[in-house]
């Protein structure tokens, strides 16, 4: 099973936990589950989809992703509350990160950012929504002080690019740097984020937020995956809709990708057939210190070639099917099926070290200064990792992480076949111009199934 | 006195101007007493994040009950102590860093806590260059090798050539003279394979063969037909997530008549035996660095030391079964802390400029006996080597739980000395 795939195995992989390690045992049950079988399951289930959507007709599909219209409610006020509480919160968790307790998993800053931020927020956002329009630092600030006039413009037509750019600095890091966990560290780099955030924002208008902002950029990606939409042209339809009925900025699709490749790869690297890659003995991983270089490498190597490769199943499906449809608004269309995969990667990856993480973020908020606190009565807490160590509880955690892959590319491939019934017109001639696509998502399944079962070792 | 870890700002500042610039001064003496209040900083350096992360968790535990002791009995010379507690991610260099700040920006009277070995030998040179107490939790030969400085003590755990070399004459006696030795093929194996090979040549025994196995491997079937037929005892340390696996496939290949089997319990730190895969250990042998069940002739002091971290008599977390502790190690850190506690009372410690004294008071300790401070066992400290040497457990798995055969001498513990620290300047 592992012996000649890890070379096929090439940037799309699955996520893995960052924060706390994944523990030996939870490893070692994942080694002796019968996760070969699964895999076939699957991959099968994907494959069959695909060859069903040839055989129905496209009246399906677009049911599928059918909206109905509802009212605008203007929340606007509500929003620049709540985006107000936000800024004073942020102000806080700073001064924690600034003055609490140094060790990171006693203090609420990055506890706040890394957990409850980017594992839980991102991952309730494909499903609830647009939730940073609420929380973001800056807008209700911005509306305080009266909404001043911009004095640059933002060129539309650069789309998301800033914000792809962004993306990647980020990713790097996530992924790179040493100790993106330290609190103090954290809050000197958060708060010039912030700052220069303001910065752009009273300079260029919300347009800034819609194309630089991190935050924006990425929850609003995924949000396009809700069921409900509140905010301009609000609907209730099929998780997807958004995607298919809303206009997309330029560069959304590649954004989408980079998302996709950012987390792919933040599996990837932990693996056994990485660290060989890489020349690092899996069983001694010799700290991030060690494998800056390769991993800013791979991070971009893995974002290149993922952008590479979708290009060339959109490429190869309009030679197929001899379209007449430009290749960038089939590219920048068809890109944005990718989404539910990055969603249920995040999702998945970050599963094992969020039941960590979020106990430690209990821990630390009743007792964020670490003094003896017992501000919400859970004292004594003990931060357990007992899941880990019985087959039973993984086998249902490895179970969780391999359906949401599989659904969401179950997903991606129904939702690629609505926008292609947009691009191509008739049902048979989009299923051929998605084939190689549809082929990309079968191979793409096995490997995020196959990064799940491989064994890791940093 | 309650146990307080406070790190907020206020008490950041107050104590650099209480420990630091008041000691400088020539009238340190003089406002001894204004001090006396003033706590004991203590930098832990923690796993919490990277792949010592369970190691940490449990570390950490270890320290804040032991602290919590300590304080309650007065402290240190009728000062508090506090834990200031910074993440090494596991990473050598952020180790140096986190020692860095230990010494200049937390103003702490000495560091402590380190477990992996590469993460020691990336952070002890910092120790030495800010001329800082440096006292590892780690197991590792690396402080008694002489590769280290005299700011690196070990005092509080023993290192993996004594452990390895006292399972010898048991084994030999016991269990059978020709072994076959199973270990990944990079240091730590290595490491188990010269020093057993030359202990179990001292006992009469031979090893038949030494099987190194690929970090990379996941799957071992294929190495069994390589051990002779004619073994006694397989001696198995791997290590990683295909641990598992190995002792399934391991119990696959020889069935029920199988030679002896003897393992290090790294291998299962922090995994239930009950697990699913691991019933080929049934009647197998493990050195235990501390026996993670209560055995029958438990003393007061292990009792005290599970209650006080929140343990049970399983080895487990006693608000989760289900989560097993890193007991093999963990008490490190409480006979450690101890040792600090001990060294700074016996040097009439008052601040960083008795460094030096606290090491040399440290240096001079030798023989320990099992107590509160010592539940571990019996302690002899080489002030030379800056290491410590104490006895050695081997259990059996019987019915799914270790059970103690034998303890160790210390003198079956001790190898001829490779480093004089104390020759060395400060």
């Amino acid at each position: 099973m592992t012996a000649a795939l890890p070379r096929i195995a090439a940037l799309l992989a699955l996520c893995l936990p960052r924060t706390a390690a994944a523990h030996v045992s939870e490893q070692g049950f994942v080694l002796l589950l019968p996760t070969g079988a699964y895999t076939i399951a699957g991959v099968s289930a994907v494959a069959l989809t695909v060859m069903a959507l040839f055989a129905v007709t496209g009246e399906g599909v677009r049911t599928l992703f059918a909206h109905r219209p509802l009212a605008t409610r203007p929340c606007a006020r509500a929003r620049m509350v709540t985006s107000l509480a936000a800024t004073g919160l942020l102000a806080a968790l700073l001064w924690l990160g600034l003055a609490g307790p140094r060790d990171p998993l006693s203090n609420l800053l990055p506890l706040a950012f890394w957990c409850f931020g980017w594992m839980l927020l991102v991952s309730l956002s494909g499903l609830l929504g647009h939730l940073w329009q609420w929380l973001n630092p800056w807008s209700g600030l911005h509306r305080l002080l009266g909404a001043p006039k911009p004095r640059l413009t933002l060129p539309e037509g650069w789309g998301l690019w800033p914000a792809t750019l962004l993306l990647l600095a980020f990713a790097a890091f996530l992924l790179a740097d040493i100790a993106p966990d330290d609190p103090a560290r954290l809050a000197r780099i958060l708060g010039l984020y912030w700052l220069a955030t303001l910065a752009g924002l009273l300079l260029c208008g919300p347009a800034w937020l819609r194309q630089v902002e991190l935050g924006h950029a990425v929850i609003g990606s995924l949000a396009r995956l809700a069921p409900l939409r509140l905010r301009g042209a609000a609907g209730l339809g099929g998780p997807g809709w958004q995607v298919v009925s809303r206009p997309a900025l330029p560069a959304a699709g590649l954004f989408a990708l980079t998302l996709l490749a950012v987390g792919s790869f933040d599996g990837l690297n932990e693996t056994f057939w990485w660290l060989g890659l890489i020349g690092v003995n899996p069983l001694e991983f010799p700290g991030r210190s060690a494998v800056v270089p390769q991993t800013l490498a791979g991070l971009l190597a893995t974002t290149l070639m993922l952008w590479a490769l979708f290009a060339l199943t959109v490429w190869a499906g309009l030679r197929i099917s001899r379209s007449p449809v430009a290749f960038a608004l089939a590219f920048g269309r068809l890109a944005l099926c990718t989404l539910p995969i990055a969603l249920v990667y995040h999702m998945a990856h970050y599963l094992t070290s969020f039941l960590v993480s979020a106990q430690y973020l209990l821990a630390a908020l009743n007792d964020p200064l670490k003094s003896g606190a017992d501000l919400l009565g859970l004292a004594p807490f003990r931060v357990t990792t007992g899941f880990f160590n019985s087959i039973a509880s993984v086998r249902v955690i490895w179970f969780t992480q391999a359906g949401l892959v599989v659904l969401g590319h179950l997903w991606s491939i129904l939702l690629s076949h609505r926008i292609a019934l947009d691009l191509f017109g008739s049902n048979l001639r989009a299923s051929f111009a998605t084939l190689p696509l549809s082929l990309f998502m079968i191979a793409y399944t096995f490997l995020g199934l196959w990064l799940l079962a491989a064994p890791k070792g940093a | 006195m309650t146990h307080r870890i406070k790190t907020d700002r206020r008490t950041l500042l107050k104590g650099a101007a209480a420990g630091g610039l008041l000691a400088a001064t020539p009238l340190a003496h003089r406002f001894a007493s204004a001090q006396s209040s003033a706590p004991i900083r203590i930098g832990f350096q923690q796993h919490s994040t990277g792949i010592g992360a369970a190691y940490g968790r449990w570390y950490g535990r270890t320290t804040e009950a032991a602290v919590k002791m300590i304080n309650e009995a007065g402290g240190i010379n009728g000062r508090p102590v506090e834990i200031i507690a910074e993440d090494d991610g596991t990473d050598p260099k952020r180790g140096a860093e986190v020692v860095e700040k230990f010494a200049n920006q937390h103003n702490c009277d000495v560091a402590f806590g380190t477990l992996f070995s590469h993460v020691v030998y990336g952070s002890a040179p910092a120790a030495g260059e800010q001329k800082i107490p440096y006292f590892v939790v780690s197991e590792g030969h690396h402080v008694a090798s002489g590769a280290l400085n005299r700011y690196t003590l070990q005092p509080g755990i023993t290192d993996v050539k004594s452990q390895v070399q006292a399972m010898a004459p048991y084994v030999a006696e016991n269990l059978g003279k020709k072994i076959t030795m199973i270990f990944p093929d990079f240091a730590f194996g290595h490491d188990h394979r010269d020093y057993f090979t030359a202990a179990i040549e001292a006992q009469g025994g031979e090893v038949l063969e030494h099987i190194a196995i690929p970090p990379t491997e996941t799957s071992f079937t294929k190495y069994f037909p390589k051990i002779p037929r004619d073994t006694e005892v397989v001696y198995h340390v791997m290590v990683g997530p295909a641990v598992l696996t190995f002792v399934k496939e391991l119990g696959e290949f020889f069935g029920p008549s199988r030679p002896e089997l003897f393992g290090f319990i790294d291998s299962l730190e922090a995994v239930d035996l009950a697990s699913p895969g691991l019933e080929f250990l049934e009647g197998t042998y493990f050195w235990e660095g501390n026996p993670r069940y209560a055995q029958a002739d438990q003393s007061s002091h292990d009792k005290l030391f599970r209650e006080k971290v929140g343990v049970d008599a399983n080895g487990a977390s006693v608000s989760d079964p289900k989560d097993v502790s890193t007991y093999a190690h963990m008490f490190g850190c409480w006979e450690t802390l101890h040792i600090i506690k001990a060294g700074m009372e016996a040097a009439g410690y008052q601040g960083p400029d008795d460094r030096a004294k606290l090491i040399e008071a440290v240096e001079a300790m030798t023989d320990m006996p099992e107590s509160d401070a010592h539940p571990q066992g019996p302690k002899r400290f080489n002030g030379k080597t800056h290491q410590v040497f104490g006895v050695q457990y081997i259990s059996r798995v019987e019915e799914g739980r270790l059970n103690k055969v034998h303890t160790t001498s210390i003198e079956d513990t001790l190898y001829p000395d490779e480093v004089d620290y104390t020759t060395m300047s400060f």
